[in-house]
């Protein structure tokens, strides 16, 4: 514990460092630009700019990815509550009392309230990462393929059975997003899949082309069908509001333990800001004993949601850098900066590159707190972006999105899969199918596969390997308790909204 | 809705069904050195993609309600207006260039469908792509594809940054 402590203060020490510290600023300003402007997430804003980081040293580097995800965190909120207009899909929760409680004069009280809840949020998502990312990393150590494996389902079994959105539709999503990764050659035989003769298909889809069409164009589409109004308030933040805003986020103790509890298990189990941000609002809602109030500007309204976005967002970082497993897709896109460093994310990573990762903790740390006191001083300069026309914003966006997807691998052929993912992600969006498991199936595809292909091996081709049982040279049984129980609770967790109800209807007879 | 949703999962049978056909000439099959054969995790992804689509079309049938439309009235022009200028755009990167095309696109679209002054299109519609060029051609060595024209149109831009610095 107190070798872990001198690290994480050796690691502040090298996020404080003048150049990390300028990233820092650098890329939590970018961070809130691309939070405030619709059509442009954090997902792909992270995506856009890891071309540029190759040239920088890693811990720079990885710095600036984080930095502009944690701005993107704490600048979705601002044009939400401000104009109504969610920068980002996390912040649509917060447009249901942020917007009415701006509109009723009091929007320096609402950004300040959104503000505090957000750094709250991150600061209890660091704290996890830093307090368990070395014991879950010394525990991951111990995985074995088959361990691996029923990690993964364990994650995507949460999409299904806990993700809110239609089983079959998540099932589909994730079938998909693993047959993109599968594109290519085959790392164990050579053989060439599912390209049908064509070249350009021998190099397979690239993750971070599916994030910028399917976030980035397929948001832009989005918008634009729904068209862009504009009205809304000047926030300026007066001393007052902040002093009032502390005042009010000590009473609403309660909606914001709750906001930061569903956030950070969230961020664990994964699932991202988003599904958090809603889950924490409907949960505060449900909970809150003037229900009247929510929908007109609720303090408990902005609170609960926002510190949930955040706290999902940073303590996602806590499975990606200790399993290899992103919390949230842009969690997977940061993961993927790491990669072109060489660095793959996973127990391993703890051990032997342990400057690295606590340089990574530090900076959170830096980063969010850094965060707090650039949005609450130059917030009112983030939301003018907002009014300039979207006209001259939107070509500008697909623009850098298109050299985004050119510049991962220098090919044309990325920018062309851009637009037709952006497609296929407007339609996901209006016919309801996640787009999160599919990115992260299409991250985790390559590791899932050789996981099990390995543990298969291993047991001579017996599928009961998976679920941890392994019958031995000697004939005997042995079983892996550790990945029995972990393929239990993904199962249970699969078929979680069938079991809920089959209990709530027993209680219902029974009563 | 309903067209909509059949369509896609329609879209993801054939994909599915695709790809079963490629698995199975792959061989899914155990193979004696290497175990599970190129085509194994693929034909069950496959089957598992073909299976639930098919219960999604299945559902949307049986179904008595059509549902809203997919897209809303009104919504499709500037869908549109954003699709096809950017493709119209990634047409013409192989003659000018990706920053030459974006320099046409921005003043396009801004002029077009923003309505917006001549002399503002202009100044945005240029410094931006330069701005762009600069970052990455010049400062982070990133090359960007050029097309026939675009080392002329951007090269002096391109000596001026090397003079200056």
């Amino acid at each position: 514990m107190a070798e872990n402590m001198q690290l994480l203060m050796s690691g502040i020490g090298t996020a404080l460092m003048p150049v990390n510290f300028i990233t820092a600023i650098v890329g939590l300003a970018l961070g809130i630009i691309v939070g405030v402007l619709p059509g442009l997430g954090g997902a792909n804003g992270v995506a856009i700019l890891i071309p540029l980081t190759v040239a920088m040293d890693p811990v720079a580097g990885i710095i600036l990815l984080a930095s502009i995800y944690w701005g993107a965190l704490y600048g979705g909120g601002i044009t939400a509550i401000l104009f109504n207009i969610p920068g980002e899909p996390w912040s649509v929760a917060v447009t249901f009392d942020g917007y009415p409680l701006a509109n009723k004069g009091e929007p320096g009280k609402a950004l300040v309230l959104s503000f505090l809840a957000h750094s709250v949020g991150a600061v209890i998502g660091v704290i996890l990462l830093s307090f368990f990312a070395p014991i879950i990393a010394a525990f991951a150590l111990m995985f074995g393929p088959s361990e691996v494996f029923a990690v993964m389902m364990l994650t995507f079994s949460a999409f299904v059975g806990l993700g809110g959105k239609d089983a079959v539709k998540s099932c589909v999503s994730i079938f998909i997003g693993f047959l993109l990764a599968c594109v290519g050659m085959d790392i164990v035989t050579g053989e060439m899949r599912m390209t049908f003769g064509s070249i350009d298909l021998m190099a397979g889809f690239d993750f971070i082309i599916a994030v910028i069409g399917l976030f980035g164009l397929g948001e832009i589409l989005l918008t634009v069908e729904e068209g862009l109004k504009i009205e809304g308030k000047a926030g300026k933040i007066s001393l007052k509001d902040v002093k009032d805003g502390f005042v009010i986020i000590c009473k609403e103790w309660k909606a914001l333990v709750l906001g930061v509890g569903i956030g950070a298990w969230m961020g664990l189990k994964p699932g991202g800001a988003t599904p958090a941000s809603f889950m924490a609002y409907g949960f505060a809602k449900q909970g809150a004993k003037n229900k009247d109030e929510f929908g007109k500007g609720a303090y408990a309204g902005i609170i609960a949601p926002e510190a949930a976005t955040h706290s999902a967002g940073t303590s996602a970082a806590l499975p990606m850098i200790t399993l290899g497993i992103p919390g949230s897709p842009t969690m997977a896109v940061i993961m993927g900066g790491l990669m072109i460093f060489g660095l793959i994310p996973g127990p391993m990573l703890f051990k032997e590159h342990a400057t690295f990762v606590w340089a990574f903790i530090g900076s959170c740390w830096v980063g969010n707190i850094l965060g707090l006191f650039i949005v609450m001083a130059f917030a009112p300069l983030f939301a003018a972006i907002l009014r300039v026309r979207f006209a001259i914003i939107m070509p500008i966006i697909v623009y850098v999105c298109a050299i985004g997807a050119y510049a991962v691998n220098n090919r044309m052929i990325d920018i062309y899969y851009m637009i037709v993912f952006g497609v296929f992600g407007y339609l996901f969006k209006k016919l309801d199918y996640p787009i999160a498991p599919m990115v992260l199936a299409l991250v985790l595809g390559g590791m899932a596969e050789s996981a099990l292909r390995q543990s298969l091996l291993m047991s001579g081709g017996n599928p009961g390997v998976l679920i941890g049982l392994k019958i031995n040279e000697a004939g005997r049984l042995e079983i892996s308790w550790l990945c029995l129980l972990i393929m239990i609770a993904a199962f249970i967790i699969f078929f979680w909204p069938s079991i809920s109800g089959f209990l709530e209807k027993r209680k219902k007879a029974s009563a | 809705m309903r067209k909509a949703n059949v369509g896609l999962a329609v879209f993801f049978l054939a994909l599915g069904a695709l790809c079963l056909y490629d698995s199975v000439r792959i061989g899914f099959r155990w193979l004696p050195v290497t175990g599970p054969g190129p085509g194994f995790l693929p034909f069950y992804l496959a089957l598992g993609c073909v299976v639930g689509s098919a219960l999604i079309i299945l559902r949307e049938f049986k179904k008595e309600d059509k549902g809203l439309p997919l897209i809303p009235e009104g919504g499709l022009g500037p869908i549109l207006w954003v699709l096809i200028p950017s493709t119209v755009m990634l047409m013409i990167v192989p003659i000018f260039g990706l920053h030459a095309a974006a320099l046409i696109y921005i003043a396009f679209y801004m002029k077009v469908v923003g309505k917006i002054e001549v002399y503002k299109c202009a100044l945005i519609s240029i410094l931006f792509p330069v701005s762009l060029y600069i970052i990455f051609d010049k400062v982070f060595l990133i090359p960007l594809p050029s097309g026939i024209l675009g080392d002329y149109l951007f090269g002096p831009v391109g000596k001026l940054y090397d003079v200056i610095f």
